[in-house]
């Protein structure tokens, strides 16, 4: 099961500059778990404590948003899970 | 429903007329309020040619039909008139609880005319409206000002004004209210010179909506949404005080007047570093978030300097310009300008500008009133404020705003005046975030980073569509953006807390049931009412003789590869500007000039503006 999860800039260059990266797992949670196994520098950034994101970390699924039950939500083979780091500046 | 259409206050300042206006029907139903309306009623007021800075000018003020209830972050107020800095259509939106006061006086639009044969202000309380003698605070700052007022008025009173800056007609003042400042495109220099210090309001809290009932049930929805959202946690947490720390990774903090990407030693501005500097927060009206972050500094030489800020913009623009890492020199000033009346941006972006002018020998010590304006150094830049605002030696040339000042120097200077349409960039490297730079190429007002933020490039956003910030094809998003924009405007909402989970579903719905229009509820007839009011403004700027000719971003961006240090992005440059903007006029539905085609026109019900620009 291959699922595709695209990094925000700000998150690429601890991700080796990629802008996107294919991980397993059955939920969103699993598949930014193995995202973090992979690059470890990224766990900081996914999770402020087990299973929680930090704020201004939206996620969608296909393009949709998949707020508030983020980590819990189902994926398929080929979905694909965005990830926006959405603070705004001004 | 009963029809809830706004009533508009007249000020004329050479006459001493004072009268009010109903807003028409169908002038509610095409335009809706706030941006809509203030483009609607300058078009329709102004004369084409007309000086910004003469009698004739118009100065607009209104919030939106949502102002002053209890729904969250929709009662800002903007200002829209004819910018002296760009000549362009201006429109500079302001927080505070100004525009829920100026609705609970009864009004969403005042529109200010003429000028005042001595310094007055406007004084709006519940048994009438008074023009009165401001002898005695002109030359104040906008604190002393603010203070005096609510003195002179009592404690329901709220202020718009202007401070030295203004009075001093400086192309880029701002006008303040509480600490929070209509900032870009000199709105400050059209109230001074018509002589107009200030508007008070004083009111009590009412509200005037067409279904109370609706409206009411609605607006608990969009509080239960906006408390547990993540982007509002984290706004509220942070404000934007840490987006440093993502522009900087990315490579898009402009340092050394748009040379570099990124700062050496970032670190040391980074927001953690302002979060042990922080001693409170500020709000809007009717918004939780309270995401203005108080600065404290408390040693050192700028020791005493208090400041609501500064934000993003502002603490990039009091570092990035100079490289300096002094967080406590960009709080002073910081200070400064909300104190003196002056926009941050424009301020530093002239300060950035004088600093590369001095490297490269263009500008010399005697010609700075003995600055030494040298890279890393703060202190000149501090001094520079204050002389900007009182128009003092060098001070006096950089008020003009950089398009003016390179003129007036010549010998090349141009080629280091970062600007669109006269407007200085804001604080978003547009080489590594293209489609923002494509946002400053086409924006009405010019190089605005809120006109339509690329949220896509910068944080990665997914809607409409993802985009490669390094790529020139997005032409779509960047329309996307500012006709969202456009039509949230009309609001007026927050530009943060529209994107807290409610506004697609429950803005149009507020709007109905505040208007009594029921259309307002459907998605699509709001994105028609943003692009009718994107296309009025850049008709007025036809009639004002604009074309494809000032949709360009300075010479560097096209020309000079951007340096990034450590992050992605080194040598990027802005190379197809000439496709970008052919794309973007088509997907527009204009010519290849820029100019609306009438067949555009028409079909968003602009018939009026037909004669008026067919001629260009």
């Amino acid at each position: 099961m291959s699922i595709e999860v695209s990094i925000p800039p700000f998150l690429q260059p601890l991700a080796d500059n990629l802008k996107r990266v294919e991980v397993t797992g059955n939920t969103v949670g699993e598949c930014l778990e193995a995202l973090a196994k992979k690059y470890p520098r990224l766990k900081a950034r996914l999770f402020v404590k087990m299973g929680k994101l930090p704020g201004g970390m939206n996620i969608y699924v296909n393009g949709e948003s998949v707020y508030p039950d983020a980590v819990a939500r189902q994926v398929r083979d080929g979905d694909k899970i965005h990830l926006a780091y959405l603070i705004f500046g001004g | 429903m009963a029809s809830n259409t706004g009533k508009l206050l007249r000020v004329n300042l050479s006459s001493g007329k004072v009268s009010t206006e109903s807003v028409p029907e169908s002038v509610a139903a095409d335009y809706i309020g706030g941006r809509g309306y203030g483009v609607r009623y300058l078009y329709q007021e102004l004369t084409p040619g007309t000086d910004p800075l003469g009698e004739e000018n118009k100065l607009l003020m209104l919030n939106g039909p949502l102002a002053g209830t209890m729904a969250q972050a929709v009662s800002r107020w903007m200002v829209c008139t004819k910018s002296p800095l760009t000549g362009a259509f201006a429109r500079s939106v302001c927080g505070a609880d100004f525009g829920a006061w100026l609705k609970f006086a009864g009004y969403e639009i005042i529109i200010v005319e003429g000028k005042a044969e001595k310094p007055v202000y406007v004084h709006l309380a519940p048994d009438g409206c008074q023009i009165l003698d401001a002898g005695e605070i002109w030359g104040k700052d906008t604190k002393e000002t603010q203070a005096w007022l609510d003195k002179q008025h009592g404690k329901n009173t709220r202020t718009a004004c202007i401070g030295p800056a203004g009075e001093n007609l400086v192309k880029y003042a701002a006008i303040v209210s509480d600490r929070r400042t209509a900032g870009r495109c000199g709105t400050g220099a059209v109230m001074g010179s018509k002589n107009l210090k200030a508007i008070a309001v004083t009111a009590q809290r009412r509200t005037q909506l067409a279904d109370p009932e609706a409206y009411d049930k609605l607006a608990r929805e969009q509080v239960n949404i906006i408390r547990n959202n993540p982007g509002f946690q984290n706004h509220k947490e942070w404000g934007t005080t840490a987006t440093q720390d993502v522009t900087n990774a990315i490579g898009i903090y402009p340092v050394r007047n748009f040379r570099y990407g990124q700062q050496t030693d970032y670190e040391k501005i980074a927001g953690e570093q302002y979060r042990k500097l922080r001693t409170g927060d500020m709000g809007c009206y009717s918004c939780p978030a309270r995401c203005g972050k108080v600065h404290t500094v408390t040693s050192g030489i700028y020791a005493g300097a208090h400041s609501e800020g500064p934000e993003y913009e502002s603490i990039w623009v009091f570092t990035g310009p100079i490289e300096s890492n002094s967080i406590e020199a960009s709080i002073a000033a910081d200070q400064l300008c909300d104190d003196l009346g002056l926009d941050t941006i424009s301020t530093g972006g002239c300060i950035g500008f004088a600093y590369e002018l001095y490297e490269k020998g263009l500008l010399k010590k005697s010609d700075t009133d003995g600055l030494e304006l040298l890279y890393g150094r703060h202190e000149p830049m501090v001094a520079l404020v204050k002389k900007i605002a009182r128009r003092e030696g060098i001070g006096n040339l950089l008020a003009e705003g950089t398009m003016r000042a390179a003129a007036s120097i010549g010998k090349g200077a141009e080629a280091y005046a970062m600007h669109v349409k006269g407007l200085e960039l804001p604080a978003y490297e547009p080489r590594g975030a293209k489609s923002q730079g494509y946002n400053y190429v086409t924006a009405s007002v010019g190089a605005s980073h809120c006109y339509g933020y690329a949220a896509q490039d910068i944080f990665g956003a997914p809607f409409p569509r993802p985009t490669d910030r390094f790529s020139e094809e997005n032409a779509d998003v960047v329309i996307f953006n500012q006709d969202g924009t456009a039509s949230r405007e009309t609001g007026i909402v927050c530009g943060f807390a529209g994107g807290w989970g409610w506004a697609a579903d429950l803005f149009g719905k507020l709007l109905a049931s505040a208007r009594g229009i029921d259309s307002f509820a459907d998605n699509d007839y709001l994105d028609r009412v943003g692009e009718r009011i994107f296309n009025l403004e850049r008709a007025f700027n036809v009639r004002e003789g604009f074309n494809r000719k000032q949709d360009t971003l300075p010479g560097r961006m096209l020309t000079e590869p951007l340096h990034t240090r450590k992050a992605p992005g080194e040598g990027q440059i802005v190379s197809h500007q000439e496709e970008f903007l052919d794309k973007y006029y088509q997907l527009r539905g204009w010519t290849k000039e820029g100019i609306p085609t009438p067949e555009k026109l028409k079909e968003l019900g602009l018939d009026f503006v037909l004669g008026d620009i067919t001629a260009h």
